[in-house]
């Protein structure tokens, strides 16, 4: 995993580079806002790691900058004590974490870990439940036979395997896949759901979907 | 199915690898083509829709059944032609809905004097490359009979990847088209499904009017 780190204090750069390097991360290290715009620019990050006070542009100038071109690593601010308020426009500004100085290494390391985690585990490419699999890059189903799904009939089943061990309401169905679109309601539930038990039936899967129009729904095999 | 044939059969200029069979295989061909009418009709008064799109017929002809015995390594004679390679006499059915190519493939299935000789479900293990039908093998007046069973979906996917094997791409080309292809067969596929269950609840009563006991 790759890591940007931009640091200008250079005893604390070194410091925290030699640690990441060490557990195992490898380390591109700028000492101002400026270089790790342009850092940005040429490289992909797993996690940047900005240190808000910085010559040429600060942290929050850099993170607002980065968000707004569209890059979505994960971002830990290292700010001073005091600056509360730039902590909460830090946050707001796009950041995932902060960590104030003076800090303990694993700390920052876990921390590290915490965020980078939620990219691996919780967005895995595949999942599998029973005898299916469900790839997030093609939006396929696969069992004895493969079919493609639409949107949301993907990211229904998604949301079914996830929960596979608990009943899912209507509502929180509506609110995490529909959004709350105002033209959503049961009616467009149930269908989705007969959509997923007919394919879950076509690629031979002994997988089907327990419940009622309006009600909760869970998978069953 | 190579070539498709009208309604009406093409009949070969040189009978020859039929032998003198091939007045018995038009009127055999007739037959099952009048079944399956038979079957439209009876859906159509009965649920007022007719379950089959369309339905195709013919009898291979002369140099594709040459070809073909050629390609099994074995001699082009009647004898071959009508009791090794059993798809002299094709039809191809299509329907719009999974649920009426089924229904078309029971009938068949259970006319007296019919014989199934073999099936194959592509429909529900499709074939590496997407293809999708419903391959039945009958046996009729001792003649083999093959059926192709399929939606208009998979139809017009069988349809584009034949022309595949006419034109000539780069190799690089190929994988593409072969991998876009698959991609297509499994949407359709999906889609297929969809409209299935579209079907169903139009059909079956209050099921958007029913609400949780």
């Amino acid at each position: 995993m790759k890591i940007l780190l931009a640091e200008d204090t250079r005893d604390m750069n070194r410091a925290l580079t030699a640690v990441l390097s060490h557990n195992g991360y490898e380390v591109d290290s700028v000492f101002d806002g400026e270089a790790a715009l342009e850092k940005l620019g040429t490289d992909s990050y797993d996690a940047v790691i900005l240190d808000i006070m910085m010559p040429k542009k600060d942290g929050l100038s850099v993170l607002k900058e980065m968000r707004a071109r569209g890059i979505v690593a994960p971002v830990l601010l290292l700010t001073a004590k005091a600056e509360v308020d730039d902590r909460v426009a830090g946050l707001d500004a796009g950041a995932d974490d902060y960590l104030t100085k003076p800090f303990a290494m694993k700390e920052l390391l876990a921390r590290v870990r915490s965020m980078t985690r939620r990219r691996n585990t919780y967005q895995s490419n595949e999942l599998q439940y029973q005898d299916i699999r469900l790839q997030a890059d093609n939006f396929e189903l696969i069992a004895e036979n493969t079919i493609r799904l639409a949107a949301k009939e993907f990211e229904l089943l998604q949301l079914l395997i996830l929960n596979a061990d608990h009943e899912l309401e209507n509502t929180y169905i509506l609110e995490h896949i529909w959004g709350n679109e105002p033209e959503a309601d049961a009616d467009t539930v149930w269908l989705y759901i007969s959509y997923l038990k007919g394919k879950l039936a076509a690629v031979e899967s002994r997988v089907t979907i327990r419940g009622m129009r309006g009600g909760s729904y869970q998978l069953e095999a | 199915m190579e070539e498709k044939g009208k309604r009406k059969e093409e009949v070969t200029a040189v009978s020859g690898i039929y032998g003198d069979a091939e007045p018995e295989m038009q009127r055999t061909m007739q037959e099952v083509l009048a079944e399956i009418d038979r079957f439209r009709s009876m859906m159509k008064e009965k649920h007022g829709e007719d379950p089959v799109e369309h339905c195709l017929a013919r009898i291979k002809s002369e140099e594709s059944m040459r070809n073909k015995c050629l390609e099994r390594g074995l001699p082009a004679t009647p004898e071959t032609a009508l009791h090794e390679i059993r798809d002299a006499i094709g039809i191809r059915v299509v329907c719009a809905f999974v649920d009426d190519v089924m229904a078309v493939l029971q009938y068949l299935k259970s006319i007296e004097g019919y014989e199934v000789v073999c099936e194959k479900d592509y429909i529900r293990h499709a074939k590496p490359n997407g293809y999708r039908s419903y391959h039945l093998i009958l046996r009729v007046n001792g003649f083999y009979v093959e059926v192709q069973l399929r939606t208009i979906s998979m139809d017009t996917w069988a349809a584009l990847e034949h022309q595949l094997h006419y034109k000539k791409n780069t190799e690089g080309e190929n994988h593409l088209i072969v991998r876009e292809l698959k991609r297509c067969a499994d949407e359709l596929a999906s889609t297929d499904v969809s409209m299935q269950t579209i079907r169903d609840m139009i059909y079956s009563e209050g099921v958007f009017r029913e609400t949780q006991a």
